[in-house]
């Protein structure tokens, strides 16, 4: 410390600079700008919401996404192996697949398709193909890519036993295993909401016989349940009943957790000390409840919400794997993964496993958004 | 200092800094102080000016992110006749086997939390026993005897009955006298108490610091005692360190303390609690908050709340001046450079 | 104690009875009432020629009481499995549900049983040490395979196990027995050979769980080691990996063990999917096939059954809180 440093200060405080003021103001954010911040931090998280939202656009607009429509099939192409991308043609761009042959398995006997190197098929980027009727709305025929010529095959994740396009089939699937999980969930979050709801409003005898049933079901295991109900549906129903059956079949199995959350939310709330605080201050009520309440309940329902869906689209799966759930025409990944019961069937085109690639990425996807939602619901901690 | 062979714990310029990922934390920014044995000393000080933080370093036990990067810690151990050995605890590992026969053998610990410093799943027993084994070469049963008797000392009746029994079918206060019953099952030399009495009724913390008081005398101990409460501080201490951000701005003699503070945070601090006397006195609140441990003020990190801030006060660090031997005050109005410079720019 | 695990008793039967109640609710869902299948069913597979006398089926119509209220059906119905242990008859398989039930539920016995060992001795070692070395490579690498874990569906192993066996071994079957043992009678053999098989498909089936497990230790313990008793236990001079195991490894454990009422669930439920894909001798494929047909009883028994084994999964777990958990053990 010099005297120079002092009385340099003292000269800043004739000039009328107060630095002391702006170090200590206290910034206050919103508890959802604390959200937001603390969810940002989380990496993972961040990638799965991206990866999410990648596969909502993706249902949204399946019909442009896919190359063809999901019922279009050439019986020539059954079982055609997958096809490789190229983008790049004598050095210059123009995306392409190789064709196939047909060769005899030299030891089996078994005619199969494989690549052919020497036929090139190629594609074209924003390509006019199937045409097809936008969400019913409008007619288009407007795809993301597809071969210039509309008779040449492309399956870029190979061809099922009718010669129908696995990679157009899964993309229409999202439509479908995706909606099912939200539908789903907002059924038994409907639920769990007016159960856990009563559950923790009322309280008391209410409160513990509710809790007690919500225990027992719990402890059920619920795939033979869930098998049971869905074996009932009748197989004259309509696509669409059948669809919301099997999405009721999954709530009903699926609200406990939720009324578990949205009633210890409901005790906790009643109780916690940032409202007695609130109170103490003399802030008023309705802002006490949009500013507080709100923000920690929506935050925590919402996080619950997310990882709740993967256990819908994973139990959906199940079932119209085994034949229980979904049914053709209507196509869902569980509805695809059908074909892979016959061991011989997968054994040979082993592509037919890519639709549980998608489940995959999906439920993983849907867990990490859901975990950093979890962490950022309470931004304090 | 005076009777300097007294002195147990020499803390010098102690500094411990959290490293986290928002940035590093100066949550003890050099801190000196010294305990003798048989006497109190007293830390207070608002929440989060580091008082845990300083006393968990004693023992090594500073939570994760937080590392002691400067500054001594020496404990003084007698060593047989007129010898006294020097250990520097601030160059032991954390995990190492030096520091370990530390604790709980010279240095013991008591918490905040009688409900939660004990283990539900052990009986107090147990417990106890655990320390004594772990420090002596007695066997079980010696150890129990040796619990027993602990347990006696510690005021617990019936204590054949409780040293069975679970921790959470105890009082909060028969919990407490439990734990000091621990802490002290092996003699140590210094005892540290984090806000022991927080969480008790204030019968229970009277007796509560009434045995701690008892306990001294009989085995001639040191005692850190941490605590917010005044009426408490003016009770038990010998000497008192107030602290404010990571630094002991005034550190004195109990009676100096309250009878002739110099600090301004101490005197505000004196100022904040009722007096019985006043009759209707306003009570003074130390105005504005604790800032963010992110957002440490510069210069005297106090200025911003202090009534008798000068302008020099955001631009540099007050260092710790002593005004005599047993006062020490760490703020720039006592700083001769500054009140030269003071003079010379008034004339 | 004894008045906490008296409690979880009555519990566990007024359990049973609520799920005893939504089974037969189950075996009311069908179009048309049993008999009235059966008949069918006997009709269309005796050849043509034999006729059901009308006296007989009055006889099972008045033994299942399809003629009076439903309160009074579903008391024949349970008072029937309760007393002799009659399950119904299957018109699929053509034999006594009870037959098929005590042939099939010792086998998802053993099968769960291993499944749950594997999961805990898998979860509990890696679940501490992701805690302990929280942020650690290891933790990164064990928490990737965790979420791996949960949102792999089993039978999509399973599905990948039979693709690998039969593709590189020639060979789909990946039964529970060797071909010597297949049809043999029980021995300490075939208990044996049966033991060497269990580990694959019970890895499968406890994949999820083991992931979910995983986590809940991690949490658990991560909470614990925070707690003051930790603190307490340090600051005596206790040795880091001592103090580990005695104290938040301990306390960590209880909800760990809480946890076997959902790892069960979801044991029985795996079973039922992936023993159907693998073909195992389980309740799995049997059940899934009455369902398929609608053979109501057996679907209702087996539902039933297994149920039940959950349900005392469940109460063993509580015994065990009790015994690890003096809080719980003293009340
Ligand atoms: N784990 C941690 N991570 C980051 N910073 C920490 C951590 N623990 C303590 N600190 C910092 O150290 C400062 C001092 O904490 P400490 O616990 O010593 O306060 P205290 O004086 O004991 O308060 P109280 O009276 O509330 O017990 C806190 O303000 C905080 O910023
Ligand atoms: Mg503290």
């Amino acid at each position: 410390m010099t005297i120079n440093e002092i009385d340099r200060a003292l000269a800043d405080r004739a000039s009328g600079d107060p630095a002391s003021e702006s170090d200590v103001r206290v910034e206050v954010a919103t508890q959802w700008q604390l959200m937001w911040w603390k969810f940002r931090k989380h990496k993972l998280a961040m990638f799965g919401g991206a990866l999410v939202l990648f596969f909502y656009l993706l249902a949204i607009f399946v019909e442009f996404f896919a190359p063809v429509n999901y019922t279009t099939y050439n019986e020539q192409y059954v079982y055609a192996p997958p096809q490789m991308i190229h983008f790049f043609r004598e050095g210059k761009f123009g995306p392409y697949v190789y064709g196939y042959k047909f060769e005899r398995d030299p030891v089996s006997f078994k005619k199969t398709w494989v690549i052919d190197e020497s036929v090139i098929i190629p594609l074209r980027f924003l390509n006019r193909g199937d045409s097809y009727k936008f969400w019913g709305l409008f007619n288009a025929n407007l795809h993301l890519v597809g071969p210039v010529n509309a008779e040449d095959p492309f399956y870029l994740l190979g061809a099922d036993k009718s010669g129908r396009d696995v990679f157009s089939r899964i993309i229409y699937s999202a439509r479908i295993s995706l909606t099912v999980g939200l539908v789903g969930v907002f059924l038994s979050l409907t639920i769990g909401i007016l159960v856990g709801g009563i559950s923790g409003l009322v309280g008391g005898r209410v409160d513990n016989l509710i809790q007690r049933l919500i225990e027992i079901l719990i402890s059920i295991p619920n795939l033979p349940i869930m098998l049971a109900l869905a074996a009932m549906v009748p197989l004259t129903w309509s696509t669409l009943s059948v669809y919301f059956m099997i999405t009721i079949i999954l709530s009903l199995l699926g609200w406990m957790g939720m009324a578990r959350v949205v009633r210890s939310k409901f005790l906790a709330l009643r109780e916690e000390d940032f409202i007695m605080a609130a109170q103490l201050d003399g802030v008023p009520r309705v802002r006490m409840i949009t500013k507080h309440m709100l923000p920690s309940f929506l935050s925590h329902i919402i996080a619950s919400i997310t990882l709740s869906i993967p256990g819908m689209i994973l139990g959906e799966t199940a079932l119209s794997f085994l034949g229980l759930g979904l049914r053709p025409p209507v196509v869902s990944w569980g509805v695809m993964l059908q074909d892979t019961q016959k061991v011989a069937v997968l054994a040979n085109s082993p592509w037919l496993l890519f639709p549980a690639v998608a489940v995959i990425i999906v439920v993983l996807a849907l867990n990490f958004l859901g975990d950093g939602l979890r962490d950022a619901a309470d931004p304090y901690q | 200092m005076a009777d300097n062979d007294n002195i147990l714990i020499q803390v010098k310029d102690l500094k411990i800094h959290f490293f986290t990922n928002e940035g590093t934390v100066r949550a003890v920014d050099g801190v000196t102080f010294d305990i003798r044995s048989g006497k109190t000393l007293c830390v207070v000080g608002e929440s989060g000016c580091g008082k845990s933080v300083t006393a968990r370093a004693l023992l090594q036990i500073v939570h994760r992110p937080g590392k002691i990067v400067d500054g001594d810690i020496i404990m003084y151990r007698k060593k047989g006749q007129n010898q006294i050995e020097e250990i520097h605890i601030s160059d032991m590992e954390p995990k190492g086997r030096a520091i370990r026969a530390v604790r709980g053998k010279e240095i013991s610990m008591i918490f905040q939390e009688p409900m939660t410093s004990l283990s539900p799943m052990y009986t107090v027993g147990n417990q106890i026993m655990e320390t004594i084994m772990l420090h002596t070469s007695v066997d079980k049963k010696q150890a129990r005897e040796r619990a027993l008797e602990m347990l006696g000392f510690v005021g617990i009746p019936r204590p054949e009955r409780i040293v069975d029994e679970y921790p959470f079918r105890l009082s909060g206060g028969m919990r407490q006298r439990a734990m000091i019953a621990m802490a002290l099952s092996c003699n140590p030399s210094l005892l540290i108490a984090d806000e022991p009495t927080t969480a008790l009724d204030v019968t229970t913390q009277a007796q509560i610091i009434d045995l701690m008081q008892g306990l001294q005398k009989d085995y001639d101990m040191g005692i850190l005692f941490i605590t917010h409460d005044l009426g408490v501080v003016a009770e038990i201490a010998d000497n008192v360190a107030v602290m404010y951000l990571g630094n002991v701005v005034e550190y004195s003699d109990i009676h100096t303390i309250f009878n002739d503070p110099q600090h301004p945070y101490t005197q505000s601090l004196l100022r904040s609690i009722p007096k019985v006397t006043a009759t209707r006195e306003k009570l003074e609140v130390i105005e504005g908050m604790v800032p963010s441990p992110f957002r440490r003020p510069s210069g005297c990190p106090f200025h911003p709340r202090c009534t008798k801030a000068m302008p020099v006060c955001s631009k540099i660090e007050p260092k710790t001046i002593s005004l005599n031997e047993n006062h020490q005050v760490h703020c720039l109005l006592f700083d001769d450079d500054v009140k030269n410079s003071m003079r010379g720019m008034a004339s | 104690m004894w008045r906490y695990l008296f409690r979880r008793f009555l519990s566990m039967i007024f359990t049973v009875w609520v799920i005893s109640l939504l089974v037969f609710a189950i075996i009311q869902l069908p179009p048309g009432d049993y008999v009235t299948t059966l008949v069918n069913q006997l009709v269309a597979t005796s050849s043509g020629s034999t006729t059901i006398s009308s006296e007989y089926i009055e006889q099972i119509r008045e033994s299942y009481g399809f003629n009076q209220p439903i309160y009074v059906q579903y008391f024949k119905w349970i008072g029937k499995i309760l007393t002799k242990g009659e399950f119904g008859y299957s018109f699929v398989y053509k034999r006594d549900a009870v037959v098929m039930i005590t042939e099939r539920l010792p086998m998802t016995f053993a099968l769960s049983f291993s499944s749950f060992i594997l999961v805990w001795v898998i979860a509990l070692p890696i679940g501490i040490y992701s805690a302990v070395r929280q942020y650690s490579l290891g933790d990164y690498i064990f928490s990737f395979i965790g979420f791996i874990g949960v949102a792999v569906p089993n039978f999509l192993l399973a599905l990948i196990l039979l693709f690998v066996t039969y593709k590189y071994f020639d060979q789909a079957m990946i039964g529970l027995f060797s071909q010597e043992y297949a049809s043999a009678p029980w021995s300490m053999a075939k208990l044996i050979d049966m033991l060497k098989h269990l580990w694959i498909p019970a890895l499968i089936l406890g994949l999820g769980g083991t992931a979910g497990l995983i986590r809940t230790m991690r949490a658990n313990l991560l909470d614990e080691l925070n707690k003051p008793y930790v603190e307490t236990a340090r600051s005596k001079g206790l040795s880091e990996a001592r103090l580990l195991w005695k104290y938040p490894v301990r306390h960590a454990m209880n909800p760990f063990v809480s946890t076997i009422g959902w790892t069960l669930p979801g044991l029985i439920s795996g079973d039922l999917i992936v023993s159907t894909v693998l073909n195992l001798p389980t309740s799995g494929p049997v059940l899934y096939n009455a369902l398929r047909a609608q053979d109501m009883y057996v679907a209702a028994g087996f539902i039933l059954m297994l149920t039940i084994l959950t349900v005392i999964g469940t109460f063993v777990s509580d015994i065990l809180l009790a015994v690890l958990d003096p809080r719980i053990r003293l009340q």
